[in-house]
């Protein structure tokens, strides 16, 4: 693992469809067979109906920063040459949140909004991370 | 109607340990010395105590089971007892389950106890946070980065600013330098605070809460048999907690919802409402749990607590003195329970130069997790 000292993903049963998808440059998330819930993070059960199966279904990858941070302290010593960098919540067209990074842009330029789309970070052989870029306005 | 647990019971001692960094210290021996403290402070004895209800530091290894290694330690055999992990919600929503075990004849006299030597013993906060697929994948760690997110998403709403958060900070520090037992006590300034280091963006580190040992005990029992102990009884009159543990399922979790679901409880039991509270004990982790406790227990409304703290307002002698003693920004941190003490000592009116006169209703609250828990207490004076 030279080279990236990062914290990675343990991949499961559960959650290597998710991963692998993201290796293929897609992002993918769960749909409760029971009741249609589309679910992230990577869960067994259903949050809203508990049912367990759930099939996967690929989203759009777009969205928006519902909020953005900026850490300028290394918390992980993974992290010591990134300071500061960005972590943005992001709120999918689809309905889930999820925490990722916004790259390609200084991080005073992202605001609160903006709109991304979800790019695909190989960081090693086995994990693809999914992070966002800006997304030019819809013309 | 009156509720029925509507000061049926009282905090009857308060005590705590030295604050800061105290070397030498182990969160055990932190949490005895306030355990003594508060003892002393109720003229009970030890053998009386037969409620026990603690909350592991980050520094106490046994983890969960924290109440057998204190009750060893305390030489005591409580007939009630728990370990509770809450973060900063647990002590007053301990104090709940006090109550509730004393108003079920369960128990008399309930300890509720913390220590922690998280200053010189090494603190786990710099951890990565979460289960599966952690959000520490991107850099997402530390409890800042929760506030922070909460910060963020508040200043994008409600045009809430970094200087309003500094108003916070600066009261806080101001009750601290009247406070001989706080650890931070020197004054600062708004632009001090807009001159400390980015710790995670939007918030400085004087936004952030100390990292301190120290330990910190209240005991509670029945209103009646309060009567008859060495401090006048402090009425628990309304209490409250709830949680978003859905985390991000919960559509508004970065504004902490359940915060004002826990006063809301609080309120109703104790009959009173946010005119009716003198002072306030508003949980400070970081700057922005202020501000959202100022909202959820209507002071302000919502997207209003940025302009509400500016002007003194919330400093002694303004309309709200909040966090008198300094809270966790200055005082010490101690997961809330010295801002318990605080209540109690300012029901008691024996606060001496940061007393707020003829205090007689307070507003206690704790929040922990990741912006999950709260609890909320109402306080008065008999």
């Amino acid at each position: 693992m030279d080279g990236y000292g990062k914290p990675l993903p343990s991949l499961t049963e559960e959650n290597r469809p998710f991963w692998e998808a993201c290796r293929e440059g897609r992002l993918s998330l769960q749909r409760c067979d029971a009741c249609g819930h589309l679910r992230y993070p990577v869960a067994r059960h259903c949050p809203e109906c508990l049912g367990e199966g759930a099939t996967w279904t690929d989203v759009s990858g777009r969205g928006a920063v519902f909020s953005f941070i900026v850490i300028h302290r290394a918390y992980h010593p993974g992290f010591q040459d990134d300071v500061p960098y960005n972590v943005a919540l992001v709120q999918l067209e689809e309905g889930p949140r999820m925490f990722s990074n916004v790259i390609g842009t200084p991080n005073d330029a992202v605001r609160v909004g903006d709109a991304v789309e979800a790019v695909f970070d190989p960081v090693t052989p086995e994990v693809t991370i999914p992070r966002f870029r800006l997304r030019a306005p819809v013309r | 109607m009156t509720h029925p647990l509507r000061d049926r019971c009282a905090i009857v001692g308060v005590g705590a340990s030295a604050q800061g960094k105290v070397p030498g210290s182990t969160a055990i021996s932190l949490a005895v010395d306030a355990f003594r403290h508060a003892l002393d402070d109720s003229g009970l004895r030890k053998e009386q105590i037969d409620g026990l209800l603690t909350l592991p530091g980050q520094t106490s290894a046994e983890g969960a089971q924290n109440y057998i290694r204190l009750g060893e330690t305390l030489g005591i055999d409580p007939r009630f007892t728990a370990t509770m992990s809450m973060g900063g919600a647990t002590p007053a929503a301990q104090v709940q389950l006090a109550a509730l075990a004393v108003n079920a004849g369960m128990a008399s006299h309930v300890a509720v106890v913390f220590g922690d030597a998280a200053a010189t013993g090494g603190g786990r906060y710099d951890r990565a946070q979460g289960w599966g697929d952690s959000s520490a994948i991107w850099g997402y760690m530390s409890a800042a980065a929760n506030s922070a997110v909460s910060a963020s998403r508040h200043m994008a709403v409600y045009g809430t600013t970094s200087r309003q958060l500094g108003e916070v900070a600066v009261a806080c520090r101001h009750h601290a330098s009247l406070n001989p037992d706080a650890v931070m006590r020197k004054p600062i300034t708004v632009e001090d605070h807009q001159a400390s280091r980015w710790v995670v963006e939007p918030l400085h580190l004087l936004d952030c809460c100390l990292v301190s040992d120290g330990g910190g005990c209240v005991i509670v029992s029945s209103a009646e048999r309060a009567r008859d102990l060495r401090q006048p009884p402090v009425l628990v009159a309304g209490m409250g907690q709830a949680f978003s543990t859905r985390n991000l399922g919960h559509p508004d979790w970065w504004y902490a919802p359940h915060q004002k679901a826990a006063v809301d409880d609080a309120y109703a039991m104790a009959s009173l409402g946010p005119d009716d509270i003198d002072v306030a004990q508003l949980y400070d982790n970081f700057t922005i749990s202020v501000l959202l406790w100022l909202e959820h227990a209507g002071f302000c409304k919502p997207g209003e607590s940025g302009p509400f703290c500016e002007g003194g307002r919330i400093r002694l002698g303004g309309d709200l003195p909040v966090n008198t003693a300094g809270g966790n920004l200055s005082e010490s941190y101690m997961e809330g329970i010295l801002h318990i003490v605080e209540g109690v000592r300012q029901m008691r009116g024996t606060c001496g130069p940061r007393q707020v006169p003829d205090a007689a209703a307070t507003l206690v609250t704790g929040r922990g997790g990741a912006l999950n828990c709260a609890s909320a207490l109402v306080l008065r004076r008999e």
